[in-house]
């Protein structure tokens, strides 16, 4: 049998595309080498393009639509789970270990599936006021969102920095270091999965080299630190992104309602009662 | 600038359509050319230059059916003064309307330097009658337009009745008088080079001040491909009757690197005399955003966003 090798690309805008620059880096798993994509400032500049656009398009679907295309993702998920198991066993991970963490990953996106249409009543609030009108807190999704994923190479951590963001409507450029062989792999149940072109992009690369260009560019809304970075670079991030006001969050991965919250922006309501 | 007056002409008709079954283009050389123009790299300060000068060509379009006195006096606004918070960007050449709204966008102007363009000759189909074509583009002009974008009779050409395209432009070119005329090709419609070159050679020998590639509705806009055709028919123009006639793009340019590469184009194969808004113009509506976003970018290193600029 002829040993066809895979070609991993970045994933934007609903394509699979190399880098602008042509640069790979290369990642070894038990003796075997990955070239994976090395994401240039120009591949930022067009992600966030589709993005801006993807976010339009994600967050004009209905709640209901989204949580269909969010389960789909979990039937993909399924279908494709021994090769799943197979490649996070090559990255070291016990063989039941790996098993826990793609059920753990499908039972969490059936999870935010089931949000997508509750989180409204959920985080929004009616505010005590003692006149003649409501005053409501509106939730909405804030944007574009970057998440740098984190170090650990699991597809439920991969997809805990994911599902909160996307279920709320806001369109995600989710960056990959330790997890890149990972990411493009699942990048292909995404793109199964309808979910509208660059909705959700998945890029790999060396966070270092992009660093500024995504913490000062205006169109991303908010900075998503799955993993530690050093002090310097943290407070780069932090300065780059005051000019724009950007939020930058450092996150663990965690599930539950709460993690929708750093995603969210509030819009107050005053609406006459009407008495 | 020379203002071509028909009675100037010193091409008859005999002439023009010799030219025009002359009409021969080698389309895979040409698109060698056109791509290997395109791989230039415009970078920092000369980037920044070019960027002003799409800026200062720009001709900033509204034809839309929805198109209000407040839409427009919001456009002329951003046509003067495209970014409040530098007022190192220049005004852009001209803005573009409707002939029932040039008189609004005249008032709007004021005293500024950016000109008021009207579409008309029924733009964007010009399927009525002539009669009603010279009222259309006479009413422009007496509302005060400063030039006339009319389209070709694509009807006539496709139906290989050059001679009535010819006249029709003639006709409209003296109603227009000393008004600055760019004739609309709307190459999406021609199909062909041999086509867009015809068409060219047509309406510059009828009295054109410009040749304009597109409407902008339809999907398919202007190209590079197109300009370059144009911009040689410009050329062999020039070179029989030592008219300039200038060039407008429009139609599906919107990013900047986009519209640099026409510059790039402009200047190899025309020289830099055709880099003035006097000869070279891009009709636009999205393409200053981009543009705008661009020249912050350089001067800060941050990626824009759209919704710091002005909506026009």
């Amino acid at each position: 049998m002829i040993d066809i090798k895979k070609t991993y690309k970045n994933y934007v805008d609903g394509k699979y595309v190399r880098s602008e620059s042509g640069k790979t880096y290369t990642k070894e798993l038990k003796n075997e080498f990955y070239e994976l994509p090395l994401t240039s400032r120009k591949d930022i500049r067009d992600t966030v393009t589709s993005s801006k656009s993807g976010f339009n398009k994600w967050n004009g679907l209905t709640p209901y639509t989204r949580m269909q295309i969010l389960y789909r993702l979990s039937e993909m998920i399924e279908g494709n789970k021994e090769s799943y198991i197979e490649l996070l066993i090559s990255h070291g991970m016990s063989k039941q270990k790996a098993n826990k963490d793609i059920e753990l990953a499908i039972e969490n996106i059936i999870w935010f599936a089931g949000l997508a249409d509750k989180w409204e009543q959920l985080a929004g609030n009616l505010n005590p006021v003692s006149e003649e009108y409501f005053n409501i807190s509106h939730q909405n999704p804030i944007g574009v969102v970057f998440s740098l994923s984190n170090s650990r190479v699991s597809l439920n951590e991969l997809l805990l920095s994911l599902l909160p963001p996307v279920t709320i409507g806001c369109s995600v450029i989710s960056y990959s270091e330790e997890s890149s062989v990972l990411a493009l792999k699942f990048a292909e149940d995404i793109n199964n999965s309808d979910f509208p072109a660059g909705s959700l992009n998945i890029l790999t690369g060396k966070f270092e080299n992009i660093l500024d260009d995504v913490s000062k560019h205006v169109e991303i809304n908010l900075v998503a630190l799955h993993k530690e970075i050093e002090k310097d670079g943290l407070k780069r991030i932090q300065e780059n992104a005051s000019s724009s006001v950007k939020r930058v969050v450092s996150l663990p991965s965690i599930s539950g309602l709460s993690s929708i919250l750093p995603y969210l922006e509030t819009k107050t309501v005053w609406h006459p009662k009407g008495t | 600038m020379g203002n071509i007056k028909t009675s100037d002409l010193s091409m008859q008709w005999s002439n023009v359509l010799e030219m025009v079954y002359e009409s021969r283009i080698d389309s895979v050389g040409l698109n060698e050319r056109v791509n290997s123009l395109a791989t230039r790299s415009i970078k920092k300060d000369s980037k920044l230059e070019a960027l002003n000068m799409i800026v200062t060509m720009c001709d900033l379009t509204t034809l839309e059916g929805e198109d209000t006195e407040g839409k427009i006096s919001q456009m002329v606004a951003k046509a003067i003064k495209p970014n409040p918070l530098d007022t190192s960007v220049p005004s852009v050449a001209a803005v573009c309307v409707y002939p029932s709204l040039v008189a609004i966008a005249k008032e709007k102007v004021q005293n500024s330097n950016v000109k008021v363009a009207a579409v008309s000759s029924y733009f964007p189909s010009g399927q009525v009658p002539m009669e009603s074509k010279l009222l259309d583009t006479k009413y422009a002009i007496d509302s005060g337009a400063d030039e006339i974008d009319i389209v070709i009779n694509r009807k006539a050409f496709l139906e290989g009745d050059y001679r009535k395209v010819y006249d029709e432009i003639v006709a409209l070119k003296e109603v227009c008088q000393d008004v600055h005329l760019k004739t609309i090709l709307e190459v999406g419609d021609l199909k062909t080079y041999e086509n867009i070159r015809k068409a060219s050679l047509i309406s510059l020998a009828a009295g054109s001040d410009f040749i304009k590639t597109s409407t902008g509705k339809l999907s398919i806009g202007s190209s590079r491909q197109a300009c370059y055709v144009m911009l040689k028919s410009v050329l062999d123009f020039e070179s029989m009757t030592g008219v300039k006639a200038g060039i407008k793009v429009a139609g599906g340019i919107r990013d900047a690197k986009d519209a640099i590469r026409y510059l790039v184009m402009i200047n190899e194969e025309m020289g830099s005399d055709w880099l003035n808004p006097e000869l070279f113009r891009f009709g636009a509506s999205s393409l200053l955003d981009d543009v705008l976003k661009q020249i912050k970018k350089l001067k800060t290193g941050a990626y824009q966003a759209g919704y710091y600029f002005p909506r026009g």
